[in-house]
Parts: structure tokens; sequence; C-alpha cells
């Protein structure tokens, strides 16, 4: 079990300025993750930095699955208008 | 390289647009891979799959090529485009439909 504080603290401490919501039963989890280190990124990479900081709980698959968005600050203030 | 490894190369590098997944698009076996053939199959274009459940060693396989925890994986072109949020994003967006459009054109 994995509460989703411990994923939004891992993902804060390991990205800058980030902004980062996170729901889930213990297991699947999903995620919406702002930062400005998303800028100029294809989702590929955006998702692999995601799963770097997250990947101890992965291999042990106390983390089974998490489904994410992931935005740089401007494309989250675009999808408030 | 082991055997497992040259034969996803070769499948990959053998089809422009290619889906790992959970089933089959007719039968998918989990509802990330279901969601992902669906918008595959919405982009118009025909495409490989690889039924992972059929295949223990490129089910493991797969995720060390791809260097992707999860399944599914598409690639395009050769390279991963991403597993099934990104996929489903980039369907919304249109640009899934113009990524496997395009490496469709180039591989003819």
């Amino acid at each position: 079990m994995m509460e989703p504080d411990a994923i939004r603290a891992l993902l804060e401490a390991g990205l800058n300025s980030a902004q980062v919501e996170v729901i889930g039963d213990g297991r699947h989890f999903q995620a919406r993750i702002i930062s400005p280190d998303f800028e100029n990124l294809p989702l590929i990479k955006r998702h692999r930095m995601v799963y770097d900081l997250l990947q101890a709980h992965i291999d042990s698959d106390v983390l089974h699955a998490i489904s994410m968005r992931t935005l740089t600050p401007a494309q989250a203030a675009a999808e408030q208008d | 390289m082991t055997d497992i490894q040259q034969s996803i190369r070769e499948q990959v590098e053998g089809n422009p647009v290619i889906l790992y997944m959970k089933g089959s698009p007719q039968f998918p076996q989990c509802g990330f891979s279901m969601r992902a053939a669906q918008a595959l199959a919405g982009c118009g274009v025909e495409f490989a799959y690889v039924n992972v459940l059929e295949d223990e060693g490129i089910r493991q396989g797969i995720k060390d090529y791809g260097n992707w925890p999860t399944i599914p994986q598409l690639y395009v072109g050769g390279e991963l485009l991403g597993g099934c949020d990104i996929i489903m994003e980039m369907y919304e967006s249109g640009e899934l439909k113009k990524a496997v459009q395009a490496a469709t054109e180039s591989a003819e």
C-alpha cells in the first residue's frame, strides 16, 4: 500500500515548482502534475521523468499502476480558461 | 542481445505502427489495452499488434526493450511513442493520427 500523499511528496521533491494532485486506492493512482520542467518535452519524456522518480516503488510493485497527465504551467492555465 | 530482444527489434522495425497489448484489438484483455487499440483503430490506419499474454518472454522483454514499465506500448516508426495515457492524450489532440499516418506513408 502507498498513500497518494507519499507519491505527491516524491514528485514534488523531484520536480521544480511542481503542483501535484494524486488520488488512488493504495496501488492504482491517478496524478495531475504541473511543472515548468516539462517545457519543450514530448509526453514520453515527461512521463519518463515521473516514472524515474517512482521507479523503486514500481519495481517492487507497491505502486502497481499510475495514470498521469503532465502539464506545463502554461498548459494548465489554458485548461482553466 | 537476447533472442527475445532481437525478435522484438525485428517486430518494431518491421512495422511502422505496432501495439504491444494484452489480448487482441477484437478481444482485449485489459481496459488500458482496449482503449489504446480503439484509439489506434480510430486513426484509420492499419496497425500490427502483439498479444503479450501469448508470450511471457515478450511480456517482460518489451518492458526492458522500451525501458517502460507498463503495457500497452505503442511503437511508431521504430520508436516508442508511449503508453495508454500518451496514446489517449495524443488521440484527443489529433497528434496520434498525424504520427501514425506519417509513419505509415514513409514505410510505403
